[in-house]
């Protein structure tokens, strides 16, 4: 069993498992928190799936994991591993079944006090307009061939139906879509399961929320993402919905023969790999893009619906009903990205499963404003508890592949959630709280109670301490709107 | 092997983030009709006085391991577009590497977790004194 002995301190909030820990790692296994979190991750299998990770062929520097890590399978929650885009893998498991699932903030112009009055009917509109649930369908049903330009094009398909504005493409990660995406390369079957929800939240600890800016701690660069003290804002949660689901269990199923294929040794087969320059590996990349494409404008037509409810709700009672986009971000997603090693600039697929992309000022990859200061990461907390943005620092780039944590982390099962806690329960605790809640199960309200996950205070510290990423803002719920 | 009641048992284990069961029977056929009765049960309580769904499962697969998550992504799938949860499982044919199964469900009456997706986590079916066990990580 590993304790937190056999670690090596290597900053205030890093630390390392050397590769000699087990002989068949081939690269050390790094855990970026405080010793309390490192304590968190040693109390599930965190750090034996991060270990595993580090067995993977072709690592490269690390395996890595944010100190939102928790168990999960096949690759731990939060973490990151990068390969070489030539002659390396990838491994569907690096990615997980909720390809793209992620989040985007949307900014209004009203405080807190214009709001309040219409609280209710807001989060009913919100309700109403934003289906959720398991196989809930969304708000369109695309045809066959609708399917194929979502798949392609993701958010920018969004503008040409009319949900999407030239600012919205500017300020989501990759510009809402993938290039690599083929559409032929995604399954009949996760073909079958995305045509009928677009549109949809889903279910788990996806939502809706409406939050206040309470803090902000670098007021320039919240100036640039278009946020100041007391403004509302929106988060959605989500992702690619069961097509996403499907394009991971299919290729999984495809690569289980390929380990042995291509002499690729893996420690879980939860990890299967093939070699990126292999046709499984070509497909699943392209699939894999697709499907986060469907995630971009599946999340662009809910910030649709979204706008379409204040509208609804707020025009002609407050001065401007309008929302403009920060930022949205993947948190579980394979990408290849120029990286510096050892001086020498390399294309390397990197892996974030429960990872932010965390860019700095001056990267390339940044379009507009966001080149000028870096990219917003946002980081939700749990279920009526405080999220923060934060801005990617350029020391991420050499840290984590410019990745940083994508949430609070959960601590608790479900199962224990609900043992503890009743939904009822929750539910008055977040009215207490001023919280206004509309959910469809109470079950799925106390699986997530905010004391089954770490305090999402301490997990932005340690980001921030470990240099990952710089705070510029925290918001705190008013609304929460739940599958 | 039609009308053969099966004696597979499961047990749900802690998990973190998302649902784990172990799964144990006398022979790979309980193994795996435990483990559609562990999803079932997972997934929440049915209908039973509405009209059944009776339908034809045929895979094929690597290995056992790989079939049972076949098995299990299935029965999710069935799930998932037509609202039914699949708790009667009869075996037609069942070995290593394939299976042929009529399964009939009702529809989900009160939704206890949502399953992405069983995955292949760790998997190894293993002989015990109980006969064949094995412990499935669903993504939740």
């Amino acid at each position: 069993m590993v304790t937190i002995h056999e670690f090596e301190q290597i900053g205030p909030y890093a630390w390392e498992l050397p590769q000699g820990f087990d002989r068949r790692m081939r690269a050390p296994a790094r855990i970026y928190g405080s010793s309390g979190i490192v304590d968190a991750a040693l109390a599930d299998r965190s750090v034996e799936q991060l270990v595993n990770v580090a067995m993977l062929p072709g690592i490269i520097r690390f395996a890595m994991a944010m100190p939102d890590v928790h168990q999960g399978y096949g690759f731990p929650i939060g973490g990151v591993a990068a390969f070489d885009a030539v002659d390396g893998i990838v491994s569907p498991g690096g990615v997980g079944y909720d390809i793209n699932c992620g989040v985007r903030m949307l900014a209004t112009r009203l405080d807190e006090a214009e709001v309040a009055p219409y609280i209710g009917d807001l989060a009913t509109a919100l309700y109403r307009r934003c289906p959720s649930g398991v196989g809930e369908k969304g708000t369109l049903r695309l045809s066959s061939r609708e399917l194929d330009r979502v798949l392609a094009h993701g958010a920018r398909w969004a503008r040409e139906r009319g949900y999407a504005t030239d600012e919205d493409l500017a300020r989501t990660e990759s510009g809402g879509c993938l290039d690599d995406a083929r559409a032929e390369a995604v399954p009949d079957r996760a073909r079958e399961r995305g045509l009928p929800q677009m549109g949809s939240l889903g279910s788990g600890n996806h939502f809706l929320e409406l939050d206040v800016v309470d803090r902000v701690f670098d007021p320039e660069t919240a100036a640039a993402f278009g946020l100041q003290s007391g403004q509302v804002v929106v988060q959605i949660h989500c992702g690619s919905r069961g097509l996403g689901h499907e394009v991971c269990t299919q290729y999984l199923r495809r690569l289980q023969g390929a380990p042995q294929r291509y002499g690729i040794e893996i420690p879980d087969r939860e990890l299967v790999a093939a070699p990126l320059d292999s046709i499984e590996g070509r497909d699943y990349m392209a699939a894999m893009a697709a499907a986060a494409n469907y995630a971009f404008a599946n999340r662009q037509v809910l910030a649709h619906s979204v706008r379409a409810a204040f509208e609804e709700v707020l025009a002609g009672k407050v001065r401007d009903w309008h929302l403009r986009q920060v930022y949205d971000v993947a948190h579980n997603i394979a990408k290849v990205e120029v990286h510096s090693i050892e001086g020498k600039s390399r294309k390397l697929v990197v892996h974030r499963k429960g990872a932010t992309r965390a860019f700095p000022a001056g990267h390339p990859e940044l379009s507009g404003a966001y080149r000028a200061v870096g990219q917003p990461v946002l980081v939700p907390g749990s279920m009526g508890t405080a999220s923060y943005v934060l801005v990617g620092r350029a020391d991420s780039m050499a840290l984590s592949f410019g990745s940083s944590c994508h949430g609070a982390g959960r601590t608790m099962s479900r199962h224990e959630a609900t043992r503890r806690a009743q939904g009822a329960h929750v539910l008055e605790r977040l009215a207490e709280s001023g919280i206004t809640v509309r959910a469809q199960s109470m079950r799925g309200l106390a699986e997530e109670a905010p004391e089954a996950y770490k305090d999402v205070d301490e997990v932005v510290e340690s980001v921030s301490g470990a240099g990952l990423a710089r705070k510029v803002a925290r918001v705190h719920p008013i609304a929460v709107i739940k599958g | 092997m039609g009308g053969k009641e099966l004696l597979g048992h499961w047990e749900e284990i802690p998990h973190t983030a998302d649902l784990a069961v172990r799964v144990w029977g006398e022979t790979l056929q309980e193994l795996y009709s435990a483990a559609g009765t562990g999803l079932a049960d997972l997934l929440g309580e049915v209908d039973s006085d509405a009209n059944a769904t009776i339908r034809t499962i045929g895979l094929e697969a690597l290995d056992a391991e790989a079939l049972l998550v076949d098995w299990l992504n299935e029965l999710l799938y069935l799930h998932e577009t037509t609202q039914v949860v699949y708790t009667s499982f009869d075996f037609e044919s069942l070995s290593p590497t394939s299976l042929c199964a009529t399964v009939v469900g009702y529809p989900l009456a009160k939704r206890r977790a949502y399953i992405k997706a069983a995955t292949y986590h760790n998997l190894a079916i293993e002989r015990r004194s109980r006969g064949f066990e094995v412990v499935v990580v669903f993504d939740a």
